[in-house]
């Protein structure tokens, strides 16, 4: 059976589709140069303290499952290629996350020669989180708004400014 | 096809510290691990060449940042190398309190490895509760710094802030749970039979070879060297406040896991001593913008082991050369030469065994000498190995 | 043992390849040597267990602006015990940078050299690999960073900070 683009059937099918992709969205994460110490609050925030994985999302191996990327640190020379291999592998849709200030501006390693600069100028990033580290109240919050993004449709660029605080 | 069955096996690359993200090519012969080796990289920042052209101040920021998880070290071995440089001495209120966060920055790292070491050997449920309990350090860092990871507690010359009675009580409580808690994952980690049998015998390394390789940290106090700098080499209040020593003889993975526990004690101790004799006075003193011209060594025992500062002043704003060397770096060289002759299921248990801090979630590729590949994640590998001793 | 009487130890193992002495604190000694000695001072320190072997520290000293002097690149294998720190520091130019490798007396210093090699463009005949081990795998053969004269990649430029920005 052929499905086009504007029959009852098809905007059904999306309607699921969009459903479950919100209900239970796949992250990967990776490290493109950061210290760490985003890492281990991404970790905290999946953690039973914050228990990131009551909005459905869940980590994952392999980029071949994920629909979300989570990325931490100024993007380095040799990481580059591995970054944009992974992205390329996500099935669309894909959105990525940047966490961390030097994920959005270099941060304190700006300048330095084996930076190749933000994650923004290697792939396309739908949600920036600042802090350094954000909290993982702020992750948290970055993670709703894209979400709730994603049900009107593809994600606009947010900035996660607010929710830093406790 | 049945007798010259040989794979490179490459693992990575990803983990987040300065020098400690690697990518091994592991070769097996079969199932045992016959060749070894490491390509890092991909998170090298060229911080040592950026050091060159930033004050001594932007430093201190630069260099906090060089691992999330042991910041505070970081930051503490430059501003004790800087001062001794310029020749002052951080007064004794800011000493104390210098290692008062080093010690909490330890228990956090501390239980942070636990858990994941227990992630890598299928144990989830101790990476839950580890991780949980963590939070109650994790609250302590924040009320005292006002930052959960980076504390930035540091100036060239003293500390930023105080340590109040408010404080006192709330570390105290939050002590007592954590030396409760505490005590049960030692009764875990040295009775839970399918534990053990990840852990015992596994991954051991003499002491003899610990000493030659350069070992140092946890993972050479669990091969019986007796190696701390806070006892060596005692920097800051760590002469007012001894450390006692904590060693195993076994070597093997269930002893890291042993020391590594009992550490935790010897941290609440310290911390409760801190507390109660906090030395009172001035909280930072001055220190000239141009620093003299100079050489000194810095050295001071991360949650990691040792950390090694040389740093060179040519007398002007900015240092000459930092030359920072990492704990991980010291037992990387080590774990490779204990990896040959293992099971590649016990891979991620005794890489995690030294704590580089693996939060890998990379790919690595299987390689068949002839044509066939075939792609594996580190979590692939991580549940081969929980699936090879389920069999058992 | 205490920090003198080991730092009396090491002179006296030291002495038949010591160039110059030096104690410029309390717990450090600097013994310079030349670098076709060096192998043999390691090999006299680890046949006695003195010490392990902690670090291996580059520095460049870039020629004089009127080419009066040639530059040279000095290595400083730092060995500890107890609160003792010992330098043994050696110096070779730069139009004939060999060390010979360490690596058969200690296995582990394999990492060090390796980013000697890259960072400094030293030559250490005997190392076991000489693969890239930090540097990125598109970084271009016979540029050093961390010599002096290196100041960034082809357009881009390390970004000189201003010292008045705290």
């Amino acid at each position: 059976m052929e499905f086009s683009p504007d029959t009852p059937w098809q905007k059904v099918l999306d309607a699921v589709r969009r459903w479950a992709r919100i209900n239970s969205p796949w992250a990967i994460h990776y490290n493109s140069g950061s210290c760490n110490g985003c890492d281990i609050e991404i970790l905290a925030t999946l953690t039973p303290r914050y228990d990131l994985e009551r909005f459905g999302v869940k980590l994952q191996g392999s980029p071949r499952h994920a629909d979300i990327l989570i990325c931490t640190g100024p993007v380095t020379r040799q990481s580059r290629e591995r970054l944009l291999r992974i992205y390329e592998q996500m099935p669309d849709p894909k959105f990525v996350v940047a966490v961390g200030s030097c994920g959005l501006s270099g941060g304190a390693f700006r300048g330095c020669y084996n930076i190749v600069g933000d994650i923004s100028e290697v792939v396309p990033v739908d949600v920036f989180i600042p802090g350094c580290p954000p909290r993982p109240e702020a992750i948290i919050f970055g993670m709703v708004k894209l979400l709730e993004s994603l049900k009107k449709g593809k994600a606009e660029v947010a900035t996660v400014s607010e929710g830093a605080h406790a | 096809m049945e007798t010259q069955r040989k794979f490179i096996v490459p693992i990575g690359p990803q983990h987040p510290a300065l020098k400690e993200p690697g990518h091994f090519q592991f070769t097996v012969d079969g199932e045992i691990v016959t060749d070894a080796s490491v390509r890092l990289g991909y998170v090298h920042r060229g911080i040592e060449k950026g050091a060159e052209n930033r004050n001594w101040t932007q430093n201190l920021y630069l260099f906090e940042r060089i691992c999330g998880i042991c910041s505070h070290v970081h930051a503490t071995a430059l501003a004790i190398g800087v001062e001794r440089l310029a020749g002052v001495q951080a007064p004794p209120r800011a000493q104390a309190i210098r290692i008062l966060m080093a010690e909490l920055e330890r228990i956090h790292s501390h239980l942070l490895w636990l858990g994941v070491a227990a992630h890598e050997g299928g144990f989830d449920t101790l990476f839950m509760y580890s991780w949980r309990d963590r939070e109650i350090v994790m609250d302590l860092l924040e009320s005292l710094s006002g930052n959960r990871v980076n504390y930035s507690v540091n100036l060239i010359g003293g500390v930023k802030f105080d340590v109040e009675d408010k404080h006192r009580d709330a570390i105290l409580r939050g002590l007592d749970t954590l030396e409760e808690r505490t005590r049960h994952y030692l009764n875990v980690v040295t009775t839970d039979r399918t534990f053990l049998a990840r852990t015992r015998g596994v991954g051991t390394m003499s002491r003899n070879q610990a000493e030659l390789f350069g070992t140092v940290g946890p993972t050479a106090r669990a091969s019986g060297v007796a190696r701390d700098v806070r006892v060596d080499a005692p920097y800051e209040a760590y002469t007012l406040f001894p450390v006692n020593l904590v060693t195993d003889e076994g070597g093997d993975l269930m002893a890291r896991f042993v020391v590594r526990t009992k550490e935790l004690f010897e941290s609440y101790r310290l911390i409760r001593e801190i507390l109660d004799h906090l030395p009172s006075g001035e909280l930072t003193v001055r220190v000239p913008r141009k620093i003299p011209a100079g050489e000194t060594v810095s050295r001071v025992e991360a949650p990691r082991g040792e950390l090694f500062y040389f740093i060179k002043s040519n007398g002007g704003e900015k240092p000459e050369r930092i030359k920072v060397r990492t704990p991980s770096l010291c037992n990387w060289a080590s774990v490779m030469q204990v990896a040959v002759g293992h099971k590649l299921a016990d891979m991620p248990m005794i890489l995690s065994g030294i704590d580089p801090c693996f939060s890998c979630n990379d790919r690595m590729v299987l390689i068949n000498r002839g044509s066939s590949s075939q792609v594996w994640s580190w979590d692939e590998l991580r549940r081969y190995g929980i699936e090879y001793y389920k069999k058992l | 043992m205490d920090s003198e009487e080991l730092i009396q130890t090491a002179m006296e193992l030291l002495v038949p390849w010591a160039l110059k002495v030096n104690r410029p604190e309390g717990n450090r000694l600097d013994v310079f040597v030349e670098p076709h000695h060096l192998k043999e001072a390691v090999k006299a320190l680890v046949e006695t267990q003195w010490g392990y072997f902690s670090a291996l520290t580059g520095l460049d000293q870039p020629p004089a602006e009127d080419g009066a002097t040639e530059g040279h690149i000095e290595a400083l294998y730092h060995f500890c015990r107890g609160p003792v720190v010992l330098s043994i520091r050696t110096s070779v130019p730069y139009s004939n940078p060999v060390i010979e490798s360490i690596c058969d007396v200690i296995p582990s210093a394999t990492l060090y050299e390796r980013e000697l090699m890259e960072m400094f463009g030293v030559v250490m005949p005997g190392t076991p690999s000489t693969d890239r081990l930090l540097l990125a795998d598109d970084w271009p053969e016979g540029v050093y960073p961390l010599r002096k004269s290196f100041t960034g990649l082809g357009e881009q430029k390390l970004e000189e900070t201003d010292g008045n920005a705290a």
